[in-house]
């Protein structure tokens, strides 16, 4: 038989129906788990509530990645010096990889899977399209979201003044010409 | 046959997956059962393992060193001297010695393994050191002679230091064990390297190991041997454990571990005529390889074919070396050896100008490559070398000559002026005049003898190459060839993953040769099905006939010839030609260094897709000028100090100034609708083009990056290079 | 990540009872804190997350100052309007520094709290006094252009990364630290420490003891302020030096001044000999440049950033007139 990749949201739907036990990722060996600290959490995430089980260490881009299988939202430093993790906190923009999941009981997440409304793109994801403004693609999600915030945040009109406020999205592929515009025309759609 | 998509800049095949987070890429799949795989790896640059200690219950845990090697323990690239995990030698920092892997991962990064080592002296200077993975020579007409007819010898040292790619998904795997064999799913950009490695590394046959590329994010030149390695070892532990094996880096070991561009000592010595005609060119190369051969030698082939400039000069000398010290294997990375060679020639060049007292264009139209003439190698060059269109072009747009001569004139009177702190901005232009040759260098495309398929689907066709989408949009691109040529629409033309178990070994995604190269393989395939579907459309076809697909090799040019002994012939199909100009602001009171405006005319044969190539080329400069400006390895006792993206950076948004390109196109007649190569070219040029700004502005840098402290001591009192002969 | 247990607090009072009873570490922003515990560097066995207290406010008082919650986002600090008419460094100051996200994070009392940048700190493979006491230091021999040339001791030359603390500094502002029995406050030029013997310890905060507020006098030094900031990239990036500075005016002479250093001495640096410099002195460059070498005498270079005394000279120039000319 062939095993063929599937992504993490199919898979933990086969385990869940084969298990109905929470998801226990220690598998039953007897290393160190022993003092790990787990709690209950109630958020928003993308407009829904959700409930979660969370080991204290893990921080909000782990449970949305390998909890809630949202795996828009990338890793790419794992120390707030890419922002490629960057979602919305409250309506804030923020880095997932530098803050806790356990310390966000009741706050309300958005995602860039949450952008979408009824299959419509949001105006920055349509201009990113029509822009070009991405290559491979990793950092984009942080880019899209930091973007979507900056519509609503204190920001001049000119392109110097929108790539202050995006500096912390790094683009190695170096899209950044393409982002601009991008950001540009949905602002002035927005 | 009217073109429908070439040209036109159709949406990505991957867009709307790439905005909505709903592409997956490596660290986004699991599998029934996944463990994650860790690698420990040596502490010291040189030496012995004397042994190994587990300070951690081992139970549960896989663990993985050398003797469970089925095959060869190398990762087979070139010369196959880099073992996959060391068994007593350690020769760098970060070299892998074991593997272990758990289902949990906290449990996994707790685990202590302590290993004790002798240590040896380690070499960490490449101007010195003894052991030299290759050298080559390239030998045009006498040199001597070529210096007796100098007016004027102008010599110079240039440095460059180590570039990380930094793609910002960092290197990762996961190996499956099936069919008594493995498949490998990652992050990559040659599928098929990392198929030949493993036959070599497990011991098993081809149809045994299979390698699936997930989507990928970024390259740069960054995943075109590494996977090998991390693929090695994922396909290692999953094969003892028999289970999936995850094994994804993270920023920190990415940085220390995997490879980077290899920095580079270059000398010129030139002997020219007072009119400014070349007459001698004398360039000794050494880059450091690092401890390992990797790609070293066909880097330094690439570096050295490069090293004297798009110029025509009847009497050459080239030497260049790669040799070995104890730091992190030294590889591919966007340009490939072009980028440190072109920097040494694009700064001397304008130096050469300064000890003539003519202005940079000058010097540049008096020697630039025309059609017919030769280059290092014998060459001859077609009508498609645009080396003066690119220059004639960009000097006129950028109103080059006013400018550069304005600077020039204001940094004089400021010399004059001894106060302490110079007051104001200073601003400074610089050109940079380059090429860049397509396709592996040499023989090395008859060599790989690539392969693509065309497979007849019921709206079209499906592309079947092993060709990696990577950001720069092969799967649109080959796409767009495969409809004009077959007569569809784009939109239905699919492109199959880049599965070994799927598609035929289109090479490696590399060298810029996927539009050139493969690209034209593919439109072969295209023709042929073209004629055989007659007028028939594909799903009367499929209906009458049945399956088709068509498979079609590389055929060379035949009027191509390469001898890799004396390095004499045609090392590429045809060139890229390019030029920058990089006008920049240096605070003088800071040393501030901020490129302003930033213009670049490419001559690629032709685009394609506009606006791919257009960010191939914006995305290119913004790396070279991060080369520039920004980027340093520090190397401490062989190791990566700053491996950290807050203490190595890369340029931001704000870093990155406006860019105006241009392309020019000269078809090449065995390219796609003409096209050349055009990913490396770009990261060729910005750095001589914003040092050479820095110089107009009165600042003589020969190394970089320019960083404030280079900047601060680099300022000039007056010119005087010049040797007189 | 080593485990620690996790509770969320709702007062002071609570805050610091957990405190006082066990080994506990306040979190608010995370920014240095969860990234450090990444790293090994900070193994915290007990976190208090401090983001349900009520400090999140920007007041005005009565005797003209203003107080600053601790758990104010530096964002929020940064694009208020009081700050940024009266406080005009600080708001440059914070706005120089990280990213729009980290500033979204990152608060008051975390900033002051803020730790080193300095490689081998942030890399538990290398010898570092700070982070393990009598365990050497990687900088002092090793490549070292980011370190401190100020306030260095035989033990660390790692320089304090923060903007906003410099800008404080110039202002005169004041920490209110409360423990549970009472509260304190601690001039800010008093609260960083020295390294000394002791580089793990970077401030005067006690086990136990909080941050609630930093205030901002009514004082003369507020409108006619700058930040000036030099670093290797544009944005999102921590100074090799920089200058916050104040002038109060007679005419054109100077009446009073502060200056401050950021990116080039182990914390934030207040340049007392360049104030005296200045102090009575007319306004203008040549004064500027005088002010900037006394900032400056007592430098001690290593080496491989002996550019940062020059750099930090015309930092200090450079904020000066822009002070002058605001």
């Amino acid at each position: 038989m062939s095993i063929t990749p599937i992504d993490r949201l199919e898979f933990i739907r086969i385990t869940a129906a084969a298990t109905s036990v929470r998801k226990d990722t220690k598998s039953g060996v007897s290393v160190a788990p022993s003092a790990s600290v787990t709690r209950a959490l109630a958020l928003r995430v993308n407009g829904e509530a959700v409930r979660l089980d969370v080991d204290t260490r893990v921080t909000l881009l782990d449970a949305l990645r390998e909890q809630l299988q949202l795996f828009g939202t990338k890793k790419g430093c794992d120390h707030g010096q890419c922002g490629a993790c960057t979602v919305h906190v409250n309506g804030r923009r923020v880095l997932s990889c530098l803050t806790l999941a356990v310390m966000h009981d009741d706050d309300d997440i958005i995602t860039v899977e949450g952008l979408e409304r009824n299959g419509v793109l949001h105006p920055v994801q349509e201009a990113f399209i029509e822009h070009d403004a991405f290559q491979c693609g990793y950092c984009t999600a942080g880019q899209i979201m930091s973007a979507a915030a900056l519509l609503n945040e204190p920001c001049g009109p000119s392109d110097d003044d929108v790539r202050e406020q995006m500096s912390g999205n790094l683009c190695r592929c170096g899209a950044y010409p393409n982002i601009v515009a991008a950001i540009q025309s949905a602002r002035g759609r927005a | 046959m009217p073109s429908r998509s070439v040209g036109r800049s159709v949406v990505r095949k991957e867009g709307r997956g790439k905005v909505t987070g709903a592409a997956r890429y490596i660290d986004d799949l699991t599998f029934p059962g996944l463990i994650h795989a860790r690698t420990i790896r040596s502490t010291i640059p040189a030496g012995e393992i004397v042994d190994v200690a587990f300070g951690f219950d081992t139970s549960g845990f896989t663990l993985v060193d050398y003797r469970d090697i089925p095959g060869r323990n190398i990762v087979a690239l070139i010369d196959d001297d880099q073992p996959c995990l060391a068994e007593r030698l350690v020769r760098h920092v970060a070299e892998p010695i074991l593997l272990l892997a758990h289902a949990d991962r906290e449990a996994l990064l707790a685990a202590d393994v302590r290993i004790r080592y002798r240590e040896a002296v380690p070499t960490y200077d490449a101007t010195t050191s003894p052991i030299a993975f290759k050298t080559i020579a390239i030998d045009k007409g006498r040199i001597d002679q070529g210096f007796r007819e100098a007016d004027v010898i102008v010599e110079g040292e240039y440095r460059t230091g180590h570039q990380e790619q930094l793609y910002i998904e960092p290197n990762g795997v996961i190996a499956v064990p099936e069919h008594g064999g493995v498949t490998v799913y990652g992050s990559m950009q040659c599928p098929y390297y990392v198929h030949r490695a493993l036959k070599v590394l497990l011991d098993l046959p081809d149809d045994k190991v299979r390698v699936v590329q997930t989507e990928t994010g970024g390259g740069f030149g960054g995943k075109e041997e590494y996977p090998s390695m991390i693929a090695g070892h994922a396909a290692l532990v999953a094969i003892k454990a028999q289970r999936p094996v995850k094994l994804v880096y993270d920023r920190v070991e990415d940085m220390l571990a995997t490879t980077k561009r290899h920095p580079a000592v270059i000398r010129h010595r030139t002997g020219v005529k007072r009119d400014g005609t070349l007459t001698a060119i004398d360039i000794d190369a050494v880059i450091d390889g690092g401890a390992y051969a990797t790609l070293s030698a066909v880097v330094l082939s690439r570096g050295v074919i490069h090293a004297t400039g798009p110029y025509r000069c009847d009497h050459i000398r080239i030497r260049g070396r790669a040799t070995m010290t104890n730091t992190p294997p030294n590889g591919a990375f966007r340009g490939f050896g072009a980028p440190q060679t072109q920097f040494a020639a694009e700064v001397h060049m304008d130096r050469i100008a300064e000890a003539l007292g003519i202005d940079p264009v000058r010097i540049r139209e008096i020697n630039a490559l025309r059609p017919g003439d030769r280059t290092a190698t014998g060459q001859r060059l077609g009508r498609d070398c645009s080396a003066l269109a690119v220059l004639r072009e960009t000097v006129k747009r950028t109103d080059f000559k006013r400018k550069w001569r304005a600077y020039a004139r204001l940094k004089a009177s400021r010399c004059l002026k001894a106060s302490r702190y110079k007051e104001g901005g200073s601003r400074g232009i610089g050109l940079s005049l380059f090429f860049h040759g397509a396709g592996f260098t040499g023989g090395g495309e008859v060599k790989l003898a690539s392969k693509a398929s065309l497979a007849l689907t019921d709206r079209g066709a499906r592309i079947l190459v092993a060709s990696t989408e990577i950001g720069q949009g092969t799967r649109t691109m080959h796409a767009q060839i495969v409809a004009d040529t077959l007569g569809v629409p784009y939109d239905c033309v699919d492109v199959n993953a880049a599965d070994t178990g799927q598609v035929p070994d289109s090479g490696p995604t590399v060298a810029s040769r996927t539009c050139m190269v493969v690209g034209r393989i593919l439109q072969r395939c295209a023709e042929d099905m073209r004629e055989r579907l007659g007028r028939l459309t594909p799903r009367e076809y499929l209906k009458r006939h049945g399956p088709l697909v068509i498979t079609r090799e590389y055929e060379r040019p035949t009027d191509m010839a390469w001898d890799d002994n004396s390095y004499r012939g045609d090392a590429y199909g045809t060139y890229g030609w390019a030029c920058d100009v990089a006008e920049i602001e240096v605070d003088r009171e800071t040393w501030e260094v901020k490129p302003i405006a930033f213009t670049t005319v490419h001559e690629i044969g032709k685009a394609i897709h506009p606006v791919l190539a257009l960010g191939q080329i914006e995305g290119g400069s913004a790396q070279g000028l991060g080369y520039a400006l920004l980027e340093e390895v520090v190397m401490r006792d062989g190791r990566m100090a700053n491996a950290q993206l807050t203490n190595y950076i890369i340029p931001t948004t704000l870093d990155t100034p406006p860019i105006d390109v241009v392309i020019l196109e000269n078809p090449y007649k065995h390219g796609p609708f003409g096209a050349k190569g055009v990913g490396e070219m770009p990261i060729d040029g910005p750095a001589p083009a914003a040092i050479n700004a820095l110089r107009n502005a009165g600042f003589d840098l020969r190394e970089i990056p320019a960083t404030p402290e280079r900047v601060m001591v680099s300022e000039k009192q007056e010119p005087r290079h010049a040797l007189h002969a | 990540m080593h485990p620690f247990s996790y509770e969320k607090v709702t007062n002071e009072h609570e805050a610091l009872e957990r405190a006082r009873l066990g080994k506990a570490t306040f979190v608010a922003g995370g920014t240095t804190l969860v990234d450090l515990m990444k790293l090994n560097v900070e193994v915290p066995t007990a976190l208090v997350d401090i983001n349900g207290l009520p400090l999140n406010q920007i007041e005005d008082r009565s005797d003209g100052s203003i107080r600053i919650g601790a758990l104010v986002r530096n964002g929020d600090l940064a694009h208020d309007s009081r700050i940024q008419s009266r406080y005009r460094v600080l708001s440059q100051a914070i706005l120089a520094g990280a990213s729009a996200q980290l500033r979204n994070m990152a608060t008051t009392g975390g900033n002051l709290m803020q730790r080193t940048r300095c490689y081998y700190f942030r890399d538990p493979v290398y010898p570092c006094n700070k982070r393990q006491p009598g365990a050497g230091c990687a900088a002092m021999d090793g490549y070292n252009r980011i370190h401190a040339i100020l306030g260095a001791s035989d033990t660390c030359i790692a320089t304090h990364p923060s903007d906003m603390a410099v800008a404080l500094v110039a202002l005169d502002a004041s920490v209110h630290i409360r423990a549970a029995n009472g509260e304190r406050v601690v001039p800010i030029m008093e609260f960083h420490l020295l390294p000394g013997d002791t580089p793990d310890r970077e401030t005067v905060i006690r086990p136990g003891e909080l941050i609630t507020y930093v205030t901002l006098p009514s004082g003369p030094f507020g409108p006619r302020s700058a930040y000036v900031k030099l670093r290797d990239r544009a944005s999102y990036e921590f100074a090799l030096a920089s200058a916050a500075v104040a002038l109060q005016l007679e005419g054109t002479t100077v009446r009073s001044a502060r200056v401050a250093l950021g990116g080039v001495a182990t914390k934030p640096w207040r340049a007392l000999e360049a104030e005296q410099v200045l102090t009575g002195a007319a306004a203008n460059k040549a004064t500027f440049l005088n002010a900037a070498d006394a900032a400056l005498t007592g430098a001690v270079p290593r080496r491989h950033n002996a550019y940062k005394i020059e750099l930090a000279k015309r930092a200090v120039v450079r904020a000066l007139a822009d002070a002058l000319t605001h």
